[in-house]
């Protein structure tokens, strides 16, 4: 056995430990709640120099599988993470992946799939994968999240096997809960033990050209065989592998955990962390005389059936215990795998029962374990099942009891502004007037106070101050990301217009459906054909990375709605990570600072200038910190949105990761101006404005100003960055110029 | 070998629940108890948070469990009786659900100015142990934040959890980033070890036991609209925010306000209400009446855009009785 220390680490923290060890040569991820965390730990250790794994942030989570494709396709070893609908977002990579054969590792902390939303755990994301030809370990616990990672890559990789492999541990469960773990102290063991990988073919060997990922049509049957047999040699070398593993590690696992099966007459089968729970439970009823067991598989794709066959021989009641659900199948996907495996012993009797519990991170208390293993038990008492599918957990609800208006509906009046004058020029450009904040002070606001925001947060006054320059009645649209999360905490919402929420990456896309469907049932008198609605959709930075392609979609289709994102630099909603409009050098939790790495490595994305260049009506920039400008703008898009398509980027303070102080949200970003990082423009039918010169009224100031305001970007000001700050200021000088120049000029 | 444990439920956990909001620090201060008892001291445990969606300010609780090395951790959920119960801010207890499943053998500390009599009385407790700590003050006084001060605490309290093993874990967590912290937060370690003042009470049949119960939604399959929707919006304003605070509160000064509007475009929270009002010259208009304290934050965001010091910067404890 080799030597190993102890350490108190949770799941994703294991997997980047076990990621660390294997040296994989590519990790492509995008950030996505629980398992975020297995990038963020890798960032860290890769700032600090302890690894080699070139971390690449797709644009989304079907980027990041792609970059992982490519990335196999070129022989080394590659590494993923994610969870719920980002698994379901990369989807149909998957079975590209698999049917091409060539092997990678990716860890799911599953968590359940939207919508509604939930970003807790359950077995609805992974179960979507059992038909996509790859293999599928499960761990239960931080230790076998570390162990399986590196079984994974020595299975794959094996002559007759040739596959990518999941490992699945549950979400907060534990990617997020820490515990007493081993790992080798060297890792030369984990290399020993995985030993070389070499590729059969690669596509960066011109000396040796293949063709990748042909045309089939009748012969695909054949390669289908080939990944089926490849499969079922996989069934037969995992006990091998688990046993050499075994030898180095003293841990023996088995393709089931069972516990306490030699005589039991009852059983729970039941899938990762929910089963170190029902360990318990099965040692209580066993107290109490009842012969109950448990068995927790290890893997399930290959499905263990002949393990499961034996195990199960003499029971004559199971419980499969799903926390996810067919929807009409009669059980969710483990009783009928089960059950199928039993069908096939033609001398297996146990009674099957299905109980579907913990949709949605729902707790599962020891009392929850004993439940389940007592239906068993009633049922092999009684020969026979009263109820064989049923939810477990589900409340119906105290009786009568109703969701009662606390206000009246936003009048017409109410969300008029007339304040705001606005007029057409002849050549259909808009004029507004003056702005005044005492006009609009009092009014009601289209957001109820309440909501769940940081302290500081930007988002909410310079949505405000939008929505105050709007006549009207709206309707919203958010992408994920925090604005959405902290005003729709259910059962609470602070959306007095109505509000519409879809997935993360689909939000313009959804919205210019919602305006069709308005026209369209005007058009046929549905709707009365006065009613006005300006459609406002409203995204974080991030929502517009993994949502670009819809939004240009939106664009040139030029569809009449308006999208301002709030532009806080970063993945906030999921504890900061890197966006692509995160400025080159920041820090993030997946950009971090060491002597290997000084924040992001690349520049911002210029958002305004890609949405420019689309040459839909209307284009701003803005900021809370000229809210007079802000407003103006506001006003106008609201006339442009009836020709076509607005796009306006706002920056928005986010004091907690700016580790800017919660009150100088609009001083901070002021500085972003007055430096000239963030140009406040507009571009009126493809004429650009500057709006602001800072140099012109005296205020202008070097970036350094506005990065030492925040905790993110202080480390820039240090003498040994001075390089990187200056290439940071070239960059500033460069798009200013440009954004100068095309307001100078009278056809730019 | 006996075991070092104190007191252990019937799994042989002795269980820690830690209640807090986001920003303040529980959640490492979970992890650097675990971190002592597990790695310094050789217990097994677990530990872990109730996470949600990272917002600074919302409520969060973190666990810490702990029992001997050769007892396997098999639970996975939340501790709901613990043995010690930390408080970080005293607006939690406005929660019924923060004092869930305390029972007469639990300690209960508490970051408060009050004496454990007092507290008492808030926390309506039948019996047992509490211990009271200024966290913010001895935070301010070693130039350290709270979590490090009752980390201190906690060590006291536990009777297990020794001062050099919770230093040590300290050191790992915090030496090397933020080696010039470190003083201070040994200094904010040591005053919370020894300021806290405890005080068990055994019952006077003042106060009932309290059963447990976990909370049950009152929207379920049978009464909740369909699809998720909520069909009444705007109902955050039945929230409470007052737990977000840290201590400071803007204060209203309504002589020197001109009602310009500009701290009503500013806040985050929504916090300024306005009433119809008439000029001398017979004009309508809009007045500034007061701040909502409810769902004010604290962040002062109002207290920096006021160009007429109509808005200043107060502590709440002198401003505002019982929150509001």
């Amino acid at each position: 056995m080799k030597k190993q220390a102890i350490t108190l680490k949770n799941g994703n923290e294991m997997a980047a430990l076990a990621a660390k060890h294997i040296n994989f040569h590519v990790m492509g991820y995008y950030p996505i709640t629980p398992s975020t965390e297995v990038a963020e730990t890798l960032d860290a250790m890769k700032a600090e120099g302890e690894h080699d794994v070139m971390m690449v942030p797709g644009d989304g989570e079907h980027g990041a599988a792609g970059i992982c494709y490519g990335a196999t396709t070129a022989g080394g070893r590659v590494f993923n993470a994610t969870s719920a609908n980002g698994l379901l977002y990369a989807l149909e990579q998957l079975p590209v992946q698999a049917g091409t054969r060539l092997p990678m590792v990716l860890d799911i902390a599953a968590r359940t799939v939207s919508g509604p939303l939930n970003i807790r755990c359950d077995h609805s994301d992974i179960m979507m994968a059992l038909n996509t030809g790859w293999l599928v370990l499960l761990a239960k616990d931080p230790q076998m999240v570390y162990d399986m990672n590196i079984i994974a890559v020595k299975w794959g990789e094996h002559k007759d096997v040739r596959l990518p492999v999941i490992v699945c541990y549950d979400g907060f469960f534990t990617s997020h809960q820490k515990r007493r773990t081993e790992y080798f102290e060297d890792s030369q063991v984990v290399q020993d033990f995985i030993g070389k990988f070499e590729a059969e073919h690669t596509s960066v060997d011109p000396e040796n050209p293949v063709s990748f990922g042909t045309y089939m049509n009748d012969d695909l049957i054949n390669n289908k065989a080939q990944q089926s047999e490849a499969t079922i040699a996989a069934y037969r070398v995992l006990p091998e592998i688990l046993k050499e593993y075994g030898e180095i590690s003293g841990r023996k696992y088995d393709m089931l955990t069972t516990y306490k099966m030699e005589d039991a007459d009852t059983a729970l089968f039941i899938l990762n962390s929910a089963g170190d729970t029902a360990m318990v439970a099965v040692d209580k009823l066993r107290e109490q005389g009842k012969k109950v067991g448990l068995v927790i598989p290890n893997v399930i794709r290959p499905f263990p059936k002949e393990e499961i066959q034996k195990v199960f021989k003499n029971v004559k009641a199971l419980c499969v215990a799903d926390r996810q659900d067919t929807y009409g199948g009669w059980g969710g996907n483990m009783t009928l795998e089960v059950k199928a495996a039993l069908k096939d012993d033609a001398d297996n009797k146990t009674i099957v029962l299905s109980r579907i519990y913990g949709l949605g991170g729902k707790e599962f208390f020891l009392e929850d374990a004993e439940e389940l293993l007592n239906h068993a038990c009633e049922a092999a008492k009684s020969g026979k099942v009263e109820i064989p599918y049923a939810y477990h957990g589900a409340n119906a609800g105290e009786k009568g009891l109703k969701m009662e208006k606390v206000s009246n509906p936003l009048t017409l009046e109410e969300l008029s502004f007339p304040e705001i004058k606005k007029t057409r020029n002849e050549d259909g450009t808009v004029k507004v007037g003056a702005i005044n904040a005492r006009n609009v002070a009092g009014r009601p606001k289209r957001i109820a106070a309440g909501h769940g925001a940081c302290p500081g947060c930007g988002i909410f006054p310079n949505v405000d101050q939008f929505m105050k320059a709007i006549d009207g009645f709206v309707v919203t649209l958010w992408h994920t990301g925090c604005g959405m999360v902290v005003t729709t905490g259910y059962p609470y919402s602070a959306h007095r217009s109505t509000y519409i929420h879809n997935l993360f990456q689909n939000g313009a896309a959804t919205m210019s459906g919602v305006v069709e469907m308005f026209e369209e049932r005007k058009r046929r008198g549905e709707i009365a054909k006065d009613l006005e609605i300006t459609f406002v959709m409203i995204t974080g930075d991030g929502g517009n990375d993994i949502g670009m392609g819809p939004t240009i979609g939106a664009a040139v289709r030029n569809h009449k709605f308006i999208i301002i994102e709030y532009d806080n630099q970063g993945y906030m909603n999921t504890g900061s990570q890197l966006s692509f409009s995160t400025p080159k050098g920041h820090r993030t939790s997946t950009s971090n600072v060491g002597p290997f790495q000084v924040g992001k490595g690349t520049h911002h994305k210029d958002t305004a200038q890609i949405m420019a260049a689309t040459h839909i009506p209307y284009v701003f920039t803005a900021s809370e910190a000229d809210y007079k400008d802000l407003m103006k703008k506001a006003a106008k898009a609201s006339e442009y949105a009836k020709d076509g398509l607005v796009y306006g980027k706002i920056l928005s303070a986010c004091p907690l990761n700016w580790a800017s102080a919660d009150d100088m949200g609009a001083v901070v970003c002021q500085k972003a101006i007055d430096c000239n990082f963030f140009p406040l423009y507009e571009v009126e039918y493809g004429k650009t404005t500057l709006n602001y010169d800072p140099e012109a009224k005296g205020n202008k100031v070097s970036a350094s100003e506005w990065l030492k305001m925040m905790g993110k970007t202080r480390h820039l000001i240090k003498p040994e960055n001075k390089d990187l700050l200056e290439s940071i200021e070239k960059e500033i000088d460069r798009r200013w110029c440009r954004i100068k120049a095309m307001s100078e000029h009278p056809g730019l | 070998m006996g075991s070092i444990l104190p007191n252990k439920n019937e799994l042989g956990f002795y269980e820690i629940r830690m209640e807090s909001v986001g920003g303040l620090g529980a959640n490492v201060s979970g992890k650097i108890i675990a971190e002592a008892g597990i790695l310094e001291m050789g217990l097994n445990g677990a530990s872990f948070s109730s996470y949600g969606s990272e917002k600074k300010g919302s409520p969060v609780k973190a666990f810490a469990r702990f029992c001997d090395v050769d007892t396997v951790v098999r639970v996975n959920s939340p501790v709901e009786r613990p043995h010690m119960l930390v408080i970080f801010h005293e607006t939690l207890l406005n929660d019924p659900t923060v004092t869930m499943g305390i029972t007469d053998e639990t300690t209960v500390i508490v970051n408060t100015k009050k004496t454990p009599a007092e507290m008492r009385e808030i926390l309506k407790m039948r019996a047992g142990t509490i211990g009271c700590v200024d966290a913010l003050q001895a935070a301010i006084d070693s130039k350290s934040r709270i979590n490090t001060v009752l980390l201190g605490s906690i060590s006291k309290a536990s009777g297990f959890l020794t001062p050099d093993a919770i230093k040590a874990a300290m050191e790992k967590a915090f030496g090397r980033k933020y080696a010039a912290a470190m003083p201070g937060n040994l200094k904010a370690f040591d005053l919370g070890a020894e300021n806290i003042v405890f005080e068990t009470f055994e019952t006077d049949e003042r106060f009932p036991i309290r059963p447990f119960e976990r909370v049950v939604p009152k929207l379920g399959y049978e009464n909740a609209p369909k699809g998720g929707m909520v069909t009444n919006p705007g109902n955050t304003v039945l929230k409470d925010n007052t737990a977000c605070r840290q201590g400071y509160i803007p204060v209203f000064h309504k002589d020197k306000c001109v009602n310009c509007g500009e701290c009503d475009l500013t806040c985050p929270d929504y916090c300024f209400e306005w009433e119809e009002d008439t000029l001398k010259s017979g004009k309508k208009t809009v007045t500034l009446q007061r701040i909502n304290y409810q769902y004010c934050k604290g962040c002062l965001k109002c207290v920096v855009i006021c160009k007429h010091d109509a808005l200043t910067t107060g502590l709440e404890s002198e401003h505002l009785k019982e929150g509001k």
